[in-house]
């Protein structure tokens, strides 16, 4: 069903110089999750169109963080936690037990709702995850720290104090360390789970500039409870009820003229 | 509120609770005082044993002079090779059950079982120890009293390292898988790092409980009047002789293991407090 709904956007939304350029960077079909015996998510169908945002929504414990956790596998460091489908990742199935997980994990980053700076300083909380796949001479990788500090919004903030701990900072900048700390490593999707939950609105607003730029280089998935901020922030829409997932369209779209009865009451306001 | 604290149920309870309050800070004195009062007696006998021939002479035979220069380097070197071998093997074991096998029903009975260890009593180990080397090797050595110290150490290490590597929340480890970090990789960079007071400390109780034994001792490294390096020959200890001279008839050597015994609290004293300002630090982190 989403599968359909999805075509139907493509053909009514975009120009014909969009759609050659809606290239899928990662499709998920017929993907099922289970916890133990609990069945996490049933049946799910999406893209994540390159160079875009794509926003999930949903009410608690509708499934949306545990879709993100599989596009990194993250969830393979715990027992009993299982995925059935497929996720293609330009093509390759990831679920597939053959996946190098520390690869895909370069390829795919992640920034978690609870800033989670590495106990170190600021400047190796950078280092840390370049030195892991590159050698770089020492020149190099201060201008990757600063790059990617830059792009985190954070270096103004931090470049007298790069030796400080990264606990030192506040929690919106510790988020955008961990964006950072992320975007170091040249990853081509950011999976973002809930990154403003604790943060406030100034830090909330420096993070979704920060994602608007970004998108120019990484295809983004987000994860949000604020509905504002999907709004805001993303291209395209998913939304998730009891682990299905109800909707899929141009965010424009869901937000003005969605087409299931039950995205119409969750985006009003009506539950969830 | 003045119809309420007139009622006689609320001066029941008042007088409850100035009775409970006052039992707590008995106790807690009660306690205190057999701590104050060793302490001082230790301080009292002990402090006019200390001379610069403490540290600097050989123990003595009775009636002449000397101090305990090789008691306490026997025992610096005991609890160092009981440290050296002891701290690895616990933190792997540790590191195993919090990190590779949570899950695993291994690790239920390896922490059993590390209970177990834990509360058993520093004779057996020491007789244990006994069978397997001293009757072995056919002689005392302070080999022998290492890896008794060790077995002790061992259990120590194993709980605190779980303990605190338990404590490092998973979103950090999560957070560091998520950058394609293996999990090694994420125990040493990550996980150590944020456990490394916890695990410090724990270390340094371990080395405190250890300094105080003489059971496991007796019969392993056994004791020696003399300076020794030789780590395949008996070795002297500050408990082992504290227990000698404390049973002897000559006042000399009695004065020496008062002296030895404010040693060992003095250093006992000092690790705990050095572990409390470390844990105290992480806290903060």
């Amino acid at each position: 069903m989403s599968l359909a709904v999805r075509t139907d956007v493509k053909e009514a939304t975009a120009t014909p110089a969009e759609v050659a350029a809606l290239e899928p960077k990662v499709s998920v079909r017929r993907l099922n999750f289970y916890y133990g015996a609990y069945r996490a998510l049933a049946n799910n169908n999406v893209d994540l169109y390159k160079n875009k945002v794509t926003a999930f929504i949903g009410p608690s414990g509708c499934g949306k963080s545990t879709l993100l956790r599989i596009l990194n596998r993250i969830y393979d460091l715990y027992p009993n936690q299982r995925a059935e489908g497929e996720v293609l990742l330009d093509g390759e199935n990831i679920l597939s037990p053959k996946t190098d997980l520390n690869l895909l994990r370069a390829k795919v980053g992640m920034v978690f709702q609870k800033p989670t700076p590495f106990p170190m300083t600021i400047y190796d909380n950078i280092a840390f995850g370049v030195r892991l796949y590159e050698q770089l001479p020492k020149s190099e990788l201060d201008g990757r720290v600063e790059d990617a500090l830059r792009r985190a919004a954070l270096w103004e903030e931090v470049k007298e104090k790069l030796d400080a701990s990264g606990l030192s900072l506040s929690g919106g900048q510790q988020q955008r360390l961990c964006i950072a700390r992320t975007v170091a490593i040249r990853p081509e999707v950011i999976l973002l789970d809930e990154p403003c939950s604790a943060l406030d609105p100034i830090s909330t607003a420096k993070i979704e500039e920060l994602i608007d730029v970004l998108k120019q280089d990484y295809t983004i998935a987000i994860v949000t409870h604020n509905m504002q901020q999907a709004a805001r922030t993303s291209d395209y829409t998913a939304f998730m009820y009891l682990g299905e997932l109800v909707e899929f369209d141009d965010t424009t779209k869901i937000f003005t003229n969605p087409k299931q009865q039950r995205t119409q009451d969750y985006i009003t306001g009506r539950f969830g | 509120m003045a119809n309420i604290a007139a009622t006689p149920r609320y001066h029941r309870r008042r007088w409850r609770d100035h009775m409970a309050t006052g039992l707590a800070i008995g106790a807690a004195g009660f306690g205190l005082t057999w701590l104050v009062l060793i302490l001082l007696v230790l301080v009292v006998k002990g402090v006019g044993g200390l001379s610069l021939a403490v540290f600097t002479e050989m123990t003595p035979p009775p009636g002449s002079a000397g101090g305990l220069l090789n008691p306490i380097v026997g025992s610096l070197i005991l609890t160092a090779l009981a440290v050296l071998f002891g701290t690895p093997l616990g933190m792997l074991a540790g590191t195993y059950m919090a990190e590779y096998g949570r899950y695993a029903k291994l690790t239920m009975v390896v922490r059993f079982i590390n209970d177990i260890l834990l509360s058993a009593p520093s004779i057996v180990v020491g007789l244990f120890v006994y069978e397997i080397m001293v009757a072995q090797m056919g002689h005392f050595s302070a080999w022998a009293g290492a890896v008794a110290l060790a077995i002790l150490v061992i259990p120590v290490v194993v709980r605190t390292t779980e303990d605190m590597l338990l404590l490092v929340p998973n979103t950090l480890r999560e957070a560091s898988s998520a950058l394609g970090l293996p999990q090694w990789l994420v125990i040493r960079h990550v996980a150590y790092r944020a456990a490394r007071a916890g695990i410090i400390t724990g270390v340094l109780l371990a080395i405190a409980r250890i300094t105080g034994e003489t059971a496991p001792l007796l019969f392993t490294a056994l004791n020696n009047q003399f300076f020794s390096w030789n780590l395949n020959a008996p070795m002297a200890s500050l408990p082992v002789i504290i227990f000698q001279f404390a049973l002897s008839p000559y006042e000399d050597w009695q004065q020496l293991a008062w002296t030895g015994a404010l040693l060992i609290t003095v250093a006992v004293l000092g690790l705990s407090i050095l572990a409390r300002a470390l844990s105290a630090k992480k806290v903060q982190l």
